[in-house]
């Protein structure tokens, strides 16, 4: 059956993307994080490790639920809402 | 200081709690604004899809034929989802005339409740994020920061959402721990009035709640959902963040590998997805209820003030919101005329909540998160409801009797002993 990838699904969401991350990982925390909880559980899938183990991020796409800032357990996240009418905009909800 | 204008009550965040509150507020005549982070009311908000009515009934006369009501929930139903099978209880409401829970669109309902509130003298604007919440030398509130300007106000109420970003920072909240909220996802699938009809044995207007556990939500100890619209059916899960550690799927796959599961994929066929979208959702309510939702000039209302129960069957949101927000506003009116802003006398918003439905449901209910978090529910219990099915129905030349079906299907999953005590935990937490 047909499964559609996350980037699909993304794209019938509308994001207002404001040049200025709401999101900044201090990637040198996660290096000997363990867990790296958080590719698992965003459910926008945002969160990547390279070939080198190098945790990525890219805020482009985030529903601002705010799981990841919950899961990190090395408080690597620091984490606020985008500016006023910026970000995730859903159209049922 | 620019600006000038001064407010009675400024609310920050037009969901469910905070339009509430700004309504209440407004009809009493008070000079309220409600300011919502989201580019338009209703963007920021998602939740599963269905609404209980008699915070509506009771207080925003008219409703029932403005509101943008889907269907009225006339069937209750609760699937298990095996690996490929599936086993389902339906409950059919034919002898009640009386509706009592719809479902809808959160976006759309916002839109509407923003505009009751706004024809009742309430102002709400979109767009406009509280960066900060404004304390005097002695600690009492007097305003808030917003994109660079100043607003000044006698009263704050916070109605800011489960992911209490603002209150965390402002010190007010501490942050909620991977035990105390879950994670929901959801999917938006449009198909034809009449598909749906057809498919889930409705009429026009009627509509259909479901309940799922088992696969593949059981990978995180979690549940399921769905929920039929006009001319969409929403599906999707909630798990409790504690449970995703472990897990060995990730949560962004969960809700495809929901949807093309053998029967939801059989009532869904044809449709077109229209939406994804994540949201947290509070689980555990007597922790995220037990905080002070109150100080100096401030009130917290919603599910910033952990106001979302989840019954084990039902989660009510929408109106528990809806509800704290009336009680703000009755705290508000009081403290206004006994001209007494102070915590100490806006400790009657906590009374008033603790002596509400909302009060009495975190009691009664405050043990049914840790219940849905027993593993065997979803795992040994689902699988062995499964093989059970499956042996009773798999009729060859001889039919098994149930009790050898039973056994068959029990074998090396769980002891009896265990299952009696499960049974009474199941029964001491409802």
């Amino acid at each position: 059956m047909d499964i559609l990838s996350v980037e699909k699904r993304l794209s019938l969401v509308r994001f207002r993307i404001h040049e200025k991350p709401h999101i900044v990982i201090d990637v040198s925390k996660c290096e000997e994080c363990d867990y790296k909880v958080c590719v698992k559980a965003c459910p926008a899938g945002l969160f990547s490790i390279d070939d080198e183990g190098r945790l990525h991020f890219n805020y482009e796409g985030c529903f601002e639920c705010g799981t990841c800032r919950i899961v990190c357990p090395n408080e690597a996240i620091s984490w606020e809402y985008p500016p006023g009418g910026f970000g995730v905009s859903l159209g049922f909800g | 200081m620019s600006g000038g204008e001064k407010f009675d009550v400024i609310v920050v965040g037009g969901g469910p709690s905070g339009i509430s509150t700004g309504y209440f507020l407004a009809k009493k005549g008070f000079d309220v604004v409600v300011l919502e982070r989201g580019e338009d009311i209703g963007t920021k908000n998602m939740f599963g899809g269905r609404i209980y009515s008699h915070v509506f009934d009771n207080y925003f006369p008219g409703w029932r034929s403005e509101a943008p009501i889907e269907r009225w929930d006339e069937r209750e139903k609760f699937t298990v989802l095996c690996k490929e099978d599936s086993i389902s209880i339906t409950f059919n409401k034919e002898s009640s005339s009386e509706h009592s829970s719809f479902t809808a669109f959160l976006s759309k309902f916002l839109k509407w409740m923003a505009n009751y509130a706004e024809s009742s003298g309430a102002l709400i604007l979109p767009g406009v994020k509280v960066d900060r919440i404004l304390f005097d030398e002695n600690g009492g509130v007097i305003g808030v920061e917003a994109g660079g300007d100043r607003l000044e106000s006698d009263y704050v109420v916070i109605g800011e959402g489960v992911n209490t970003v603002l209150l965390e920072a402002m010190g007010l909240k501490s942050r909620p721990s991977p035990d105390d909220v879950a994670v929901g996802v959801k999917e938006v699938i449009k198909l034809s009035r009449n598909v749906i009809n057809q498919r889930f044995g409705l009429e026009d207007g009627e509509g259909i709640a479901e309940f799922l556990i088992g696969s593949p939500v059981n990978k995180f100890y979690g549940g399921g959902f769905l929920y039929t619209m006009d001319e969409y059916v929403t599906i999707g899960a909630v798990v409790k963040l504690r449970h995703i550690y472990d897990a060995e799927l990730n949560i962004m796959d969960l809700a495809e590998l929901l949807r093309t599961h053998k029967y939801i994929y059989g009532l869904l066929r044809e449709g077109t997805l229209v939406e994804y979208s994540a949201h947290l959702v509070g689980e555990n309510v007597s922790k995220l209820y037990s905080g002070k939702p109150y100080g100096d000039g401030y009130l917290i209302v919603g599910d910033a003030a952990g106001t979302l129960i989840n019954t084990g069957f039902t989660i009510r949101g929408v109106d528990y919101a809806v509800e704290s927000g009336r009680l703000a506003s009755i705290a508000i009116e009081k403290s206004h005329s006994d001209g007494d802003r102070s915590e100490k006398h806006l400790s009657y918003y906590k009374r008033l909540l603790d002596a509400s439905i909302i009060g009495r449901s975190v009691k009664k209910f405050s043990r049914v998160s840790s219940l849905l978090s027993n593993p065997r529910i979803h795992h040994q219990y689902v699988d062995l409801t499964c093989e059970l099915f499956s042996q009773i129905y798999s009729v060859g030349e001889e039919s098994p009797s149930l009790r050898e079906a039973f056994n068959m299907a029990k074998r090396g999953r769980v002891g009896l002993l265990r299952m009696l005590l499960d049974l009474i935990n199941v029964w001491r937490s409802l």
